[in-house]
């Protein structure tokens, strides 16, 4: 089994490991310790001590908070309950008409509002963009990703997490909530 | 297996499998433990002789698909039809394969036809295993001495299959019955020889008869070399070895899918949307039923368990559509192998990891499951939703490994395959119908450390080539005056997605020339759902063409003619040509109403892929070099990646004032977003009046929520809507 120096994986995740290098990665059988390793990392470059439990996306962790797990972004917003789907809690801009799609997409690239919204979530801390959909009006957001956190933990990683919690859904809860 | 019938071979395989969780029963790789040399060796010589039929078969056959293009697959089977090993070409095969074997033995063909050495087994058909009419599936069984010790088999996509209009990408198809010739599960030759009916079939039910037999006869060459050269192999190594270590193989390569999953995702609920338009209202068509837009629903939802078990759903998926865009459930799931092993089972690539996956059954009805419903659904180019289907496995694995922290794996959106064909008499003299393989060299998707690469990728093909200009030139009445990298087509993110080029092409040498802009999985109305990290989407599909010119007065005063696509907003087809019938932007895709004449232009534009993370946090220095390469315009990199340049005949990035812009837009951002349950409130209101819904849209929510009952209830639930609220 390979192992790679952590400055190396660094680079990597900087996008400057030289190209060469990456393919020895490539090919090489994974390195067990990558997981271990690449949140080291991340955790390092955060300004916050809670322990990232997952890194959902490049900007976004579900960390340990007080006894529950929460999205938080690395500018340090939190977005709430890991079982609930973060957009949710995030800014969104919409761009469903031809002015506000031409921002970006100009003359033959232009698509067509009546067929489709283009839809940035931002983060209300960094204004990062965090994710952008292009889908037709009444697809509700994607739940992007929903883990089984303790599965993966107890039975993957083999060292269970100190606290339990059930693998649900729960934005239509939330959802719930706001329709009174 | 003794006095076994292969029937009962299946039979007696899956009670293994069910009792023990290990293809085949094998709990232990014998002879990979007690000989890893030899085991690898012969994996090596048998991945070979694949390879070796690829190489022969292609140079045999006649149509420039085949033998430039390379859009063919062979692959060797077990005797019970699981793929073992395939060959370089067409990779969206050998489920497809090896499920015809498969057919062949449940249907009892072993004791109604009977095996027997140099005998020819063949189906295009796809409401029993094929994938659209052109691609002709192949087996012949493999005897060394009595006993049936493999498969062969092999596809080739021929340049015409008869259908309601010439070509291979019958997306105009209106049902089954105009999808050409039919060869449905027959036994077509013996002897290593076609039978006379066969050849006289296609004589009298193809376009063109010489291309397509020519591709048959280059699918039996390859299947023959194949099959002589494997005898020396089981001279060499010895039947009892060559028996074991090829069950071993497949079995081999479940357990690297099962691992690799285990080691490199994490358990839990992966839900990605995407959708696909097909426009053709006001076009020309077949039937009164096709004068309609449609937008096709392909939900994909991954659910990774404990044992690390893959399981697919298509819940949601929307109705069949009167045109061949749909699929039957066997091709949808071979198709699925093909994106699998690019990003999963590829260390032996062979039938392994199906077994470690379960496709849900799709919807009665969709577009993915056509027949049950709607038996005489056509599949022309049924290809064309799958493949944008299953473009949502690469972002759907590449968040996956980036969660572990392989970086190195991950992989944006796929692209997309606009096709160009040609109908007419060439420079020759004589008749073509067929594809160029122009879309077959896309960019590949970004990657988690980079961009992706320019004109290096095609997501139904490890070859990627799009072939020679000047060999395309001498089958077509066609004459490149551009091939170029198309800027800007890779989407715009931290990573672009690899770029994609553009074709210029003249017609000339011909009294009249039909083009195809087809749909093999394209996109004109709306751009994908692949905006991963916070990028945007590649744009639409956009061909433009140009008929009754001034070319050929241009050429004469050499003039400057048009080499590229030019600007967005001033593509350069309409700044440096005259025409009498000039289309900048016809919404594809599209038969062109009139034949093209000599000097007419085609502007043919082949997509980039995917990007991935926030176009604001690119590397200044990437976006100098693409502004540099003429990879990217002033208005993307300062407006959509927000740097701030300089041009003094090269352009130079302002670091420092471009950190200060990316600060403002980021402020810019949160004043202009608001909260999302504001937004919520407010887009439930456009939901329940179907505000700036067309109609199309509004079809496909209809036919999703009612073919998947609890898709609805979950979709109505989301947005608050009435129990019995309808699209």
């Amino acid at each position: 089994m390979a192992t790679f120096d952590k400055a190396d994986v660094e680079k990597l995740v900087d996008g400057v490991l030289p190209w060469t290098a990456v393919q020895e990665m490539m090919k090489s059988p994974k390195d067990l310790d990558r997981f271990d390793q690449y949140v080291e990392i991340l955790q390092g470059r955060v300004d916050w001590d809670e322990r990232i439990l997952l890194p959902l996306t490049p900007a976004l962790f579900i960390v340990a908070k007080n006894g529950s797990r929460v999205v938080k972004c690395r500018c340090g917003h939190e977005f709430g309950d890991y079982r609930v789907n973060w957009k949710l809690s995030a800014l969104i801009n919409v761009r469903d008409d031809e002015a506000s799609l031409a921002e970006v997409y100009k003359g033959r690239e232009l698509p067509d509002p009546s067929w489709v919204q283009v839809r940035e979530y931002i983060c209300p801390g960094c204004g990062s963009m965090l994710e952008v959909e292009a889908v037709p009006r009444g697809c509700p957001p994607d739940f992007d990703f929903l883990p089984d956190l303790d599965t993966f933990y107890d039975e993957w990683l083999g060292r269970p997490l100190p606290d339990k919690c059930e693998y649900r859904d729960l934005t239509p809860d939330l959802i719930l909530e706001w329709s009174g | 297996m003794g006095d076994l019938t292969l029937r009962e071979q299946l039979r007696d395989n899956e009670e293994k499998f069910a009792k023990t969780g290990s293809l085949f029963g094998l709990e232990q790789l014998h002879r990979k433990e007690s000989d890893p040399g030899t085991y690898e060796a012969l994996w090596h010589i048998l991945s070979n002789l694949c390879n070796l039929a690829w190489e022969v078969g292609c140079r045999v056959s006649s149509s420039p698909i085949a033998v430039e293009g390379g859009d063919a697959l062979w692959a060797l089977n077990l005797p019970t039809g699981e793929a073992v090993c395939v060959s370089r070409g067409i990779t969206a095969h050998p489920g497809l394969l090896a499920d015809m074997i498969r057919n062949f033995i449940d249907l009892d063909y072993e004791e109604l036809v009977g095996f027997k050495q140099g005998d020819i087994f063949e189906n295009n058909d796809p409401h029993y295993g094929g994938i659209h009419g052109p691609d002709f599936d192949m087996a012949m069984p493999i005897y060394y001495g009595d006993e049936l010790v493999a498969w062969v088999s092999c596809v080739t996509h021929v340049s015409d299959c008869g259908s309601v209009t010439p070509g291979s990408v019958g997306f105009l198809n209106p049902d089954c019955y105009s999808d050409g010739l039919c060869i449905s599960m027959e036994k077509v030759g013996e002897n290593d020889q076609f039978y006379p009916w066969y050849e006289k079939r296609i004589r009298s039910r193809t376009r063109t008869p010489d291309f397509v037999l020519g591709d048959a006869r280059g699918r039996l060459a390859g299947c023959v070399s194949l099959r002589d050269r494997l005898m020396d192999v089981i001279d060499k190594y010895g039947l009892d070895f060559f028996r074991d270590a090829i069950k071993e193989y497949v079995e081999d390569s479940r357990r690297y899918a099962v691992a690799r999953v285990r080691t490199q995702t994490v358990p839990g609920r992966i839900r990605k949307s995407q959708f696909k338009d097909l426009a053709m209202k006001g076009k020309n068509h077949i039937l009164g039923k096709q004068d309609v837009d449609c937008m096709f629903n392909l939900p994909m939802e991954v659910e990774i368990d404990v044992d690390a078990n893959v399981k697919f759903s298509l819940r949601g998926a929307s109705g069949t559509v009167p045109f061949g865009e749909n699929i039957s459930p066997t091709a949808l799931k071979s198709g699925l192998l093909n994106g699998y092993s690019h990003i999963i089972g590829f260390d032996m690539f062979n039938s392994g990891p199906t077994a470690a996956w379960e496709v849900e059954m799709p919807p009665a009805g969709s577009w993915a499951n056509p027949f049950e419903v709607d038996w005489s659904a056509s599949s022309g180019v049924a290809w064309a939703p799958a493949v944008m289907w299953m473009s949502n496995l690469y972002e759907v694995f590449g968040r996956l490994f980036q969660m572990r922290g392989f970086i190195e794996e991950m992989a944006a959106g796929a692209a997309t395959t606009m096709t160009a064909e040609f109908a007419g008499i060439t420079q020759l003299g004589y008749y073509l119908a067929g594809l160029t393989l122009e879309q077959a060299s896309n960019g590949s998707p970004a990657r988690g450390f980079a961009d992706g690469e320019n004109s290096a990728w095609c997501i139904y093909t490890p070859n990627a080539d799009f072939g020679n200009a000047e060999v395309t030139e001498l089958y077509y009445p066609i004459l490149y005056l551009g091939r170029n990298i198309e800027p800007d087509s890779g989407g715009y993110g931290k990573y672009r997605g690899g770029l994609g080029h553009t074709a210029v092409w003249m017609v000339y040498g011909t009294p009249g020339l039909e083009y195809q802009c087809g749909c093999a999985g394209m996109r004109a109305k709306i751009v994908a759902n692949h905006g991963m990290y916070g990028a945007y989407p590649t744009w639409p599909d956009a061909p433009s063409y140009a008929h009754k010119t001034n070319v050929k007065e241009l050429i004469e005063e050499k003039k400057p003619l048009v080499h590229e696509r030019g600007p967005a907003e001033r593509p350069t087809l309409e700044t440096a040509i005259e025409a009498r019938d000039l289309q900048t932007h016809p919404i594809a895709p599209f038969v062109t109403p009139d034949e093209l004449q000599n000097y007419d232009l085609i502007v043919h534009p082949i997509s980039g892929a995917q990007a991935m993370g926030d176009p604001i946090e690119r590397d200044p220095a990437a976006v100098e070099e693409d502004l540099n390469k003429g990879w990217t315009s002033e208005r993307v990199a300062g407006d959509v990646n927000g740097v701030v340049f300089s041009e003094n005949g090269q352009y130079s990035v302002d670091t420092t004032a471009t950190e200060r812009r990316r600060a403002e837009i980021r402020e810019d951002r949160k004043r202009k977003a608001i909260p999302f349950k504001d937004w919520w409130t407010d887009e439930r209101r456009r939901v329940l009046e179907k505000e700036n819904m067309d109609p199309a849209v509004l079809t496909m929510w209809r036919t999703s929520m009612t073919l998947s009952p609890d898709y609805g209830d979950e979709l109505r639930k989301f947005w608050d809507l009435p129990a019995d609220f309808e699209f």
